[in-house]
């Protein structure tokens, strides 16, 4: 009895396809969207909780410029961090914490007559201690190789491919601007961060970068290791007054300077994440809930066209519920065949824009099952009134209509 | 006079009235109407239009109920069931032909006749041997998987009877079955509804407004003004 309900609603959809797709319209991009958000928002939750496994969750920022306060007057320029604020800092906090500091900017590296542009980035002696730094080949920088500002550097795999190929960098001498480096090590692949693709990264001590690249004694961040996470606060506190202290900032004034850490970070992002989330779901929503309207819209025409088909039903035999079952299961066809077409739309869109977005694209079987019964459901809510009112049709009157 | 002892008749009216509205407004579509009609009989009811006897008909058919009196359906009292009542006792007991066919469109002729079955809750397979059967019964084999738009009138009538055979009901209720239809259709479809009631034993009630078509019933009812206006059987009583 059911099969046959189905199998005379795909035979009803199959005979009135523009109208029913236009129906549709609404449950498709409703399922379109949540499908698309479900996939790309856990894929960028996942991305996000990669990153901060690999970095580490117990990492404290500091660097330049004013907090984000509105009401602050506006103030000069921050000052730069330098390395009095490094040096400073190791000697006030690395009895708790492993401390380090990078510089960073944008620069042409070449081998021979292969080149492009890449991230270059200076890293004091600790830096690689922070965190656990893959290689493919070679070897890391020494902590007594960064102090001493060694002319050598760890390429990406990225840079490596663009200069050498699929051949061993390690012992090659690659040109950087104005200085010549040796490559001691190859990064494993990275993969893209929101920051950016990491693999097109040279790494090199900060003295050669600050003396041969940058010539200026500026650092872009100081990082410290917190030694737990309960640690994080004190910690963050310890190091804010040591700064305003370098710095000379009087009582009372504000800094110009941030402490930040990791899992704040990640924190935000995920919020803001879960905010747009929460935005375009809303909007989804009611995209479904329009959706639902245009097939209550339909069915009703339906029932009215099919008056005389039935009292023709209920004159051999067909009962209300029978009547009933036979439009409720058309209505949530129909909308189950919408909530297909919207989940194959919404993965296509999902893998574009995680595609675009540098974030793996897994969808979720148990999202898209739950979104395909959602779609029935709909079907069968917004049928209902129209189902019923068909049910309820006086069989003789239902047989002289016209 | 005792008339010889008959077994129960198949249906029943007695004093079986049927008002719309209320009051001052009410209209009585039938006004008191009793009659009997046994198994295996033959009816033509006739009567011009507002006589009534689209009213009895589907009271007859238990498509409707009576406003007050009682319908009687194989000793039962089908004028207090309710919908669903109504719905199974028609889908068993009860074949329907109308005028204009009323066949599902865009719907193959064997789907048309295995409808009443689906709602018995028969398999496919047992089903479409019955709606098979039924469509030779008509003479329609190898018109199976025609749909209604490609069948001429008199094909799709006969479609309608296989529809209201394929339950093997005890009654069937023909509502102006040959109105659509030219005289030679309308003479083939009354043979096979004869043919029916005679070899079949199939008990029918036949509206119709044509006289020759009538007269291939054994019996006649006219109605006028809600009311029975003759009855043949009655009359032969006499």
């Amino acid at each position: 009895m059911l099969l046959e309900s189905v199998h005379l609603a795909l035979l009803s959809i199959a005979r009135n396809k523009m109208r029913s797709l236009l129906t549709l319209l609404g449950v498709i991009i409703g399922v379109a969207a949540v499908i698309a958000l479900l996939t790309i928002g856990g894929g960028a939750r996942e991305k996000i909780r990669a990153e901060m496994a690999g970095f580490g969750s117990r990492l404290i920022f500091v660097f330049a410029g004013m907090p984000p306060d509105p009401s602050a007057p506006a103030m000069a320029r921050a000052r730069a961090l330098t390395n009095t604020h490094l040096i400073n800092m190791e000697k006030a906090i690395s009895r708790y914490a492993t401390v380090a500091a990078n510089a960073e900017t944008r620069l042409r590296v070449s081998y021979g007559a292969r080149g492009l542009s890449a991230q270059l980035r200076g890293v004091s002696k600790s830096y690689f201690a922070l965190r656990d730094w893959p290689l493919t080949r070679g070897r890391l920088p020494t902590a007594p190789e960064l102090a001493s500002n060694a002319s050598i550097c760890v390429v990406g795999s990225r840079v490596s491919e663009a200069l050498f190929g699929m051949e061993n960098p390690v012992g090659a001498r690659i040109r950087i601007g104005q200085t010549h480096c040796r490559v001691i090590g190859q990064l494993s692949d990275r993969g893209a961060s929101f920051s950016g693709d990491q693999d097109i990264l040279v790494m090199m001590p900060l003295g050669l970068f600050q003396t041969r690249i940058s010539g200026k004694n500026e650092i872009e961040q100081i990082l410290i290791n917190a030694p737990s996470e309960a640690s994080i606060p004190l910690l963050k506190t310890k190091v804010r007054e040591e700064m305003r202290r370098l710095r000379r900032i009087a009582p009372g004034r504000s800094d110009d300077f941030q402490v930040e850490d990791m899992a704040e970070y990640m924190r935000q992002a995920s919020s803001i994440i879960g905010n747009v989330t929460a935005i375009l779901g809303a909007i989804a929503a009611i995209s479904l809930l329009v959706g639902g309207i245009g097939i209550m819209n339909i069915m009703l025409v339906s029932v009215t066209e099919r008056t005389r088909e039935i009292g023709i039903r209920m004159a051999i035999g067909a009962r209300q519920r029978d009547i009933l079952l036979q439009f409720l299961t058309e209505a949530s066809v129909l909308s189950l065949l919408g909530g297909l077409i919207g989940i194959g739309f919404g993965l296509a869109i999902a893998w574009a824009g995680t595609t675009l977005m540098n974030v793996d694209f897994v969808p979720s079987l148990a999202a898209i099952a739950a979104i395909a019964a959602v779609s029935a459901i709909i079907g069968i809510v917004f049928g209902f009134f129209p189902a019923l009112r068909g049910a309820r049709l006086d069989p003789i009157e239902a047989l002289r209509h016209e | 006079m005792n008339a010889p002892v008959r077994s129960t008749p198949l249906l029943v009216f007695s004093r079986v009235w049927r008002s719309y509205g209320e009051g001052d407004t009410q209209i009585h579509a039938l006004s008191d109407v009793s009659f009997e009609i046994e198994q295996g009989a033959f009816v033509a009811v006739t009567g011009p239009s507002g006589s009534g006897k689209s009213t009895a008909m589907n009271i007859l058919g238990s498509l409707d109920i009576p406003s007050r009196g009682a319908y009687c359906f194989m000793g039962n009292d089908a004028g207090r069931m309710d919908r669903v009542a109504r719905a199974e006792l028609r889908n068993r007991h009860i074949g329907f032909v109308f005028q204009g066919y009323n066949l599902l469109p865009r719907t193959k002729a064997l789907e048309n006749v295995e409808l009443p079955l689906v709602y018995r809750g028969l398999s496919a397979h047992r089903r479409r041997a019955l709606a098979g059967k039924a469509l030779a019964q008509v003479g329609l084999e190898g018109r199976e998987h025609h749909r209604p738009g490609a069948l001429s009138g008199g094909q799709q009538q006969r479609v309608a009877i296989a529809r209201a055979l394929v339950s093997e009901p005890t009654l069937l209720v023909a509502d102006e079955p040959t109105g659509n239809l030219d005289t030679e259709r309308s003479h083939e479809i009354m043979a096979l509804l004869t043919e029916l009631n005679r070899q079949q034993g199939l008990t029918i009630v036949m509206v119709t407004h044509e006289a020759d078509m009538a007269a291939f019933a054994g019996r006649q009812i006219g109605f006028r003004d809600g009311k029975i206006a003759f009855d043949t059987d009655h009359e032969a009583a006499r």
